[in-house]
């Protein structure tokens, strides 16, 4: 008998390949030949992560049909195969998969598409956690709070698509029985994902929100993410902003940078934002 | 440690001498259950499908904890694979029994990954003497992380190696003797890969030792074909069938009413079905306990 590792090793081979022969030799024949037992295996391997798959990114499955999603989830699967007994991890490269696949013809948006479901899927996923009240923040010095450095909440993701992308998901969920006409080209959303209630919710920003949030979440302090907000948008209001994202509980904690690592003062002084009473202004798009 | 002296607290813990079959718990029956507390006397969830660190999923699971006894059931654990342990795996499931204190977790005699690539299913294991030593190293170091016993179930297979030393059943006995494990006896996962493979069911079931199951799954399959011949396909997506009911009230005889699982993983039925074939687990296992009174 082979040692287990080596069996291991032509059983997965035989699996992923076309053929039975790495591990023929090995395997009781019982009456049937050697190849159509690999083949029940390598169907249940290819049917059952096609599955996981579309579990994951239903809209997708919706908008190109079972079978075309079958096979993509095959040459997905041969590209990236499970790397986890956990087959919930499975979706994280399938929108780069398809904008290499797909990028260049009239099926790009399916990228932009995909990475919505998987913000969706990990927002869904993703840690408890208690809100930051805009309260907590009244110890601070005013000239502290360009050096403000935000927690993002664990359910949040920021998405930016090329496409009316919330109205295509809107557009093909299950009850949906006639999806509406949409052009692709008639808008592109920045997309808020986070989860409230157990469920997630969409909001589109402004693109100066988006940019303030980007920045945030890539760990720089609020003068900073302020700075890119205004050079993204010319009407960026920070008070605005501040109002709907703390209403949002977008953030669970912060810290305070030290002053040599600071960009130096903000362009923007939120002292007079900090003070104002909370509204909720978060609409949901 | 007796996997049944579950944690008491204000958890529902089962008394092992009546406990009613249980069923899977499954994402399309959360609510439900919830608002009609079915009687059935436990649910088993696939480990993996809570491994989530927040959100609406696990939050259900604690809920439905509140009410039932919980088994977990591994699928991605890879026992039997040569590749080291995930050890992000094992925390995963060590976080999830240490917060919802389940009374048994289980978890496969396969394997489904090599070299780091997961096949993500459940593939049989040569019954070799060195995969045995390697199978009973690997369920005593997650028993020892976990701190507790667990429960290692046979799978359906569809082929079978040549050149190897033990049947299934030698396998899985020494397994639970070498390792400490418990076992899970799927029955209908015995009926198929008897079918499939031309041994008797029986024999196998007459060699599994008595005190060592702990668990009984039930199940349905398909039947397919291959070129000429027939082949028994697990989907746990069917009802028991009528051979599979038969067999599980020989293993009732021989192993005393274990705690009984109606496992559905594909073409979920309505969650009254579950509960009707539970109930009919609970009359052959009435009919051994009047036996023995």
């Amino acid at each position: 008998m082979l040692p287990l590792h080596e069996l291991q090793l032509r059983f997965a081979a035989a699996l992923f390949g076309d053929s039975a022969d790495p591990i023929a030799q090995w395997i009781r024949e019982d009456g049937i030949e050697p190849e159509g037992r690999i083949d029940i295996y390598r169907n249940n391997l290819q049917a059952g992560f096609a599955k996981a798959l579309a579990l994951e990114f239903p809209v997708i499955e919706r908008l190109v049909g079972c079978d075309y999603f079958g096979m993509l989830a095959r040459e997905f699967q041969a590209d990236h195969p499970s790397r986890s007994g956990n087959l919930h991890h499975i979706g994280r490269p399938f929108s780069s998969f398809l904008r290499g696949r797909l990028g260049a013809t009239q099926y790009s948006y399916l990228s932009d598409i995909a990475a919505l479901e998987w913000a969706c899927q990990e927002s869904l996923l993703a840690a408890d956690a208690q809100p930051l009240e805009i309260s907590n923040l009244q110890d601070l010095c005013p000239e502290d709070y360009a050096r403000l450095v935000f927690t993002l909440h664990p359910t949040c993701r920021l998405v930016r698509t090329g496409c009316p992308a919330i109205r295509i998901w809107r557009s093909n969920q299950p009850g949906v029985v006639e999806p509406e006409v949409i052009d692709l080209g008639s808008a592109a959303d920045r997309i808020l994902v986070r989860r409230s209630g157990g469920l997630v919710e969409f909001y589109t920003l402004p693109a100066g929100r988006f940019a303030l949030l980007e920045a945030i979440q890539g760990g720089r302090p609020l003068g900073e993410a302020v700075d890119t907000a205004c050079a993204a948008d010319g009407a960026f209001d920070l008070a605005e902003a501040l109002r709907q994202l703390f209403a949002l509980g977008l953030f669970t904690g912060f810290t305070v940078t030290d002053p040599s690592g600071a960009s130096g003062p903000p362009t923007v002084s939120v002292s007079s934002t900090l003070s104002m009473p909370l509204v909720r202004s978060g609409v949901p798009s | 440690m007796d996997p049944l002296s579950s944690p008491g607290g204000e958890r529902a813990s089962p008394g092992p001498a009546r406990l009613r079959a249980g069923i899977g718990l499954r994402a399309q029956h959360h609510l439900q259950i919830l608002a009609e507390l079915p009687p059935v006397g436990w649910v088993e969830a696939h480990s993996e499908n809570y491994f989530a660190h927040g959100g609406a999923t696990r939050a259900v699971l604690g809920r439905i904890r509140e009410h039932y006894p919980l088994s977990l059931h591994g699928v991605g654990l890879s026992l039997g694979s040569t590749d080291p342990l995930d050890r992000q795996h094992l925390a995963d499931l060590e976080r999830l029994v240490h917060d919802f204190e389940p009374y048994l977790v289980s978890e496969h005699l396969s394997w489904g990954s090599v070299c780091g690539r997961f096949l993500n299913d459940l593939l049989p294991l040569p019954y070799t003497e060195e995969a045995l030593h390697h199978m009973s190293a690997r369920v005593r170091h997650v028993q020892e992380v976990l701190g507790r016993q667990m429960l290692i179930e046979n799978v359906s297979s569809y082929l079978r190696f040549a050149g190897v030393q033990m049947s299934e059943w030698e396998f899985l006995a020494a397994l639970a003797r070498d390792s400490g494990c418990a076992i899970l006896l799927d029955v209908n996962n015995i009926y198929v890969s008897a079918m499939n493979h031309g041994f008797d069911a029986r024999t196998y079931l007459d060699a599994v030792p008595r005190g060592a199951v702990r668990e009984i799954h039930l199940a349905g399959h398909t039947v397919s074909r291959a070129g000429k011949r027939q082949v028994r396909i697990d989907t746990h997506g069917e009802p028991v069938c009528p051979a599979v009911w038969q067999l599980y009230a020989r293993a009732v005889e021989r192993f005393g009413p274990v705690p009984t699982l109606i496992e559905w993983d594909t073409e979920i039925p309505a969650l009254g079905v579950l509960v009707a074939e539970a109930r009919k687990a609970d009359e052959i296992m009435e009919v051994r306990r009047a036996a023995a009174a």
